[in-house]
């Protein structure tokens, strides 16, 4: 099994998570209803629950603890595709990028569970409930709103247009496809992105949403190898300035 | 998280004049029997009044109280401290939920209290009128500001409202959790570095007094409340909450080594009870009257929630739906 | 009420809060909450579902949804299921030693018949409990059904009735939702155990 591979797709997992959770917390206290807000703050803290599990894998292989990997490094460090790392916006632009991100996860874990390493595919196996229920969250309020006011269908329309190229970034090949396929880890970010393109396609079409054509957008890529927006090293200054006092310090 | 103190006003001598005497007299009974009151129940106008202004004030108490500890989730540090405070402060909106609630039962609607929140008409616990400067003052209210809440939680749980009795049942297990993550920080600070340490002294210092404004005015000026006590809406003097506090949690505070800051503070073996400065009363009424450090921002942020929540709601309200009270 | 311009605030997040593209409040619409929802859980197999509370929301499946978070995110739970409220039929309530079933006549039977969920409230202040289920033709027929099958010895101070085509039950592919509830440890007071720590703290400071 190539170590190397298996590493990079760890840590680009878990970059996601952690970011996207990260994200979602900012919500916590300032959400639609009461209701959705508690709902939204629990996945945000499964996805940080996600991460964990995803660092303490890397440990296992030899990298640092979790909390000096996520709490250390600088941006160009960071592995995450770029749509977890953007602001939040309004409420639409976070429940379309929860949508789009979602539904990409449950997928990519689904396939996980057949993984030849079997920390991963066990951890796989024990979230999928969790996941489960972020699509089922998210695929209830797009079809929902997507289908509701003008407002509501307009607003996430706009937002949609703006998250899908940054949603192909999910996908973005890595140098090590071929070697994570021939060791059965992972079939792949080509593999994962025509399910999941079928899967929005699905849902999107049970809205009122329009979905653009997928030819016609250019993905956003770069997350991969360390290249972010202006948002992401802020994010991770914000995110480290207590631990940062003294790194060597237990809080 | 919610205090006793400022739930309470005066109740006029012919507050139960319009009453059935017969049907008060059966309210009583039940009461004393220790048989809880259900929405569909007859009670006094009395009653229904200021339960649905403490309870209400308690669930304002928990939307806003996930505010200042909210100043530091994006910032808590390390996995396991940011797990846990985004657990915690989306408890204190689980709390929020579950006592708004109960106050629906008695009548009056989400929306109106919510309005009555952001347009100033309602009051909230005034110790979350006050900033979170560092990540120890946010320690500070997980531990020692969710102390007090539980001390008067664990009273009011006892009292005689079904709906309400249910709603804190629970609140209090979670509480629980609070507490105990709480301390585990405060520990982790007072074993920690000289930085550590100087960082928890210094918010000490700085809660302590909203600290001992949290269970509300002294007996000695408060507003006389028998007939709330004797229908079990009021569970204990607000000095009697103090002092069951200061029993608990002074031995805790002092066991770390941390120095609270009021030189007068001793217990009184003789009468049992604790002696301290006198807390600051005016600034306590100008706190609650809107002339906090924070109370501004307070609930304009709560204000703004609701504003760029609303297209949601918009989106998927009924209006032409009939509203009917949710049952227990 | 003063708009900020700024808010300059402590938390960072406030800060990002769009202050300037937000409107001036107005009061809230009626159902600007929408209406609600009762929420039952069945903390353990064998074990009946109980009523917890209710959740604010635009629908049943929504409902559903923001139940699960609000009611099972900690303990334990393998199912929950919801209702609107205005589907639950209500006995009077009762005291002292008056059993709700005492009021409970026989209203004449009608159809189509169809099924009903039934639960006892046991002990004022506790929640209601689902006790069973009765084919009937009116909510007041299920309840005197109930009266024959489902009363028991136990005093019941009210009793609910529910359509059960009224309820969104979890499906059996839902049962994964509480897969990992018991791992979530960060939740618990349990996972906060400081003693340790606190006595090599107060071993070092003695010495």
């Amino acid at each position: 099994m190539d170590q190397q591979a298996l590493k990079e797709l760890l840590y680009k997992m878990a970059d996601d998570q952690l970011i996207m959770g990260h994200r979602n917390s900012e919500w916590t206290g300032f959400g639609p209803l009461l209701e959705e807000d508690i709902a939204f703050s629990s996945m945000a803290q499964d996805k940080i629950g996600h991460s964990l599990a995803m660092y303490n894998m890397l440990q296992e292989l030899g990298e640092q603890d979790p909390d000096t990997v996520a709490f250390t490094r600088n941006a160009n460090q960071f592995h995450n595709c770029q749509l977890t790392e953007l602001p939040n916006g309004e409420y639409d632009f976070s429940l379309i990028r929860h949508f789009l991100f979602d539904t990409a996860e449950a997928i990519r874990f689904e396939m996980l569970t057949q993984s030849s390493y079997e920390p991963l595919a066990q951890v796989a196996a024990k979230i999928r409930g969790e996941l489960r229920y972020h699509t089922m969250h998210a695929q209830t309020w797009i079809k929902q709103l997507g289908s509701a006011t003008e407002e509501s269908i307009s607003r996430l329309q706009k937002s949609l247009e703006y998250a899908l190229p940054f949603s192909l970034g999910i996908f973005e090949r890595s140098p090590f496809e071929d070697k994570l396929i021939a060791d059965r880890i992972f079939e792949g970010e080509a593999a994962l992105e025509k399910k999941w393109k079928a899967k929005v396609e699905e849902l999107i079409g049970q809205t009122q949403l329009r979905l653009p054509s997928w030819e016609s957008l250019t993905p956003v890529v770069g997350g991969r190898e360390g290249k972010h927006t202006e948002h992401l090293q802020p994010l991770l200054d914000e995110m480290s300035e207590v631990f940062k006092i003294d790194p060597t310090a237990e809080w | 998280m919610y205090g006793g103190g400022n739930t309470f006003e005066g109740i006029k001598p012919d507050a139960l004049a319009g009453e059935d005497p017969i049907k008060l007299a059966e309210f009583e009974a039940k009461i004393d029997r220790g048989e809880k009151i259900e929405p569909t129940d007859w009670m006094p106008q009395l009653y229904r009044k200021q339960l649905i202004r403490m309870i209400e004030q308690h669930g304002h108490s928990e939307i806003i109280g996930a505010l200042p500890e909210g100043t530091w989730i994006t910032r808590a540090p390390g996995f396991k401290r940011k797990m846990s405070l985004m657990a915690k402060v989306q408890d204190e909106v689980g709390h929020a939920q579950l006592l708004y609630s109960a106050a629906e039962t008695l009548g009056k609607s989400r929306e109106q209290m919510i309005d009555d929140l952001i347009n100033g008409k309602s009051k909230y616990s005034n110790i979350f009128n006050y900033p979170t400067f560092t990540w120890a003052d946010c320690c500070f209210i997980s531990w020692l500001v969710d102390a007090g809440a539980i001390v008067n939680q664990l009273a009011n749980a006892k009292g005689s409202y079904g709906p309400y009795c249910r709603a804190l049942d629970r609140i209090c297990a979670e509480e629980s959790f609070h507490l105990k993550y709480g301390h585990h920080c405060v520990i982790y600070l007072a074993a920690g570095t000289l930085k550590q340490r100087q960082m928890f002294q210094e918010a000490l210092n700085r809660w302590w007094p909203p600290m001992m404004h949290f269970f509300g005015p002294s007996d000695k000026i408060s507003v006389h409340t028998e007939v709330l006590m004797k229908w079990k809406v009021k569970m204990g003097s607000n000095d009697d909450m103090r002092n069951q506090f200061l029993d608990m949690y002074v031995p805790k505070i002092k066991e770390l080594g941390f120095t609270i800051p009021d030189p007068k503070l001793k217990k009184n073996t003789d009468t049992g009870r604790w002696e301290y400065t006198e807390p600051d009363w005016e600034e306590f009424k100008r706190v609650i009257n809107g002339d906090g450090p924070c109370n501004k921002e307070r609930l304009e942020v709560r204000r703004i929630a609701e504003e760029r929540g609303k297209w949601v709601r918009e989106a998927l309200r009924a209006p032409k739906a009939q509203y009917v009270t949710p049952l227990a | 009420m003063t708009l900020f311009t700024s808010m300059n605030s402590l938390d960072p997040r406030v800060n990002r809060l769009p202050i300037d593209k937000v409107a001036n409040s107005s009061p809230k619409a009626a159902l600007d909450q929408f209406g609600t929802f009762e929420v039952f859980v069945q903390a353990k197999e064998g074990k009946p579902f109980q009523h917890e509370g209710i959740v604010h929301a635009p629908n049943i499946e929504m409902a559903y949804v923001l139940a699960k978070e609000t009611f099972t995110r900690r303990f334990t739970c393998i199912s929950i299921y919801v209702t609107d409220t205005r589907s639950v039929h209500v006995s009077a309530m009762t005291e002292g030693t008056n059993n709700a079933y005492e009021n409970i006549n026989d209203s004449g039977a009608s159809e189509p018949k169809t099924s009903y969920e039934i639960y006892h409230l046991l002990k004022r202040g506790k929640q209601h409990i689902h006790v069973g289920s009765v084919t009937a033709g009116s909510p007041d027929e299920a309840m005197w059904r109930a009266k024959a099958s489902l009363a028991g010895e136990k005093q019941v101070f009210n009793i609910w009735a529910i359509r059960t085509d009224d309820i969104r039950f979890t499906t059996t592919e839902d049962k994964d939702l509480w897969l990992t509830l018991p791992e979530k440890k960060f939740r618990d007071a349990s996972d906060y155990k400081g003693g340790d720590k606190l006595k090599a703290f107060l071993e070092s400071v003695n010495k």
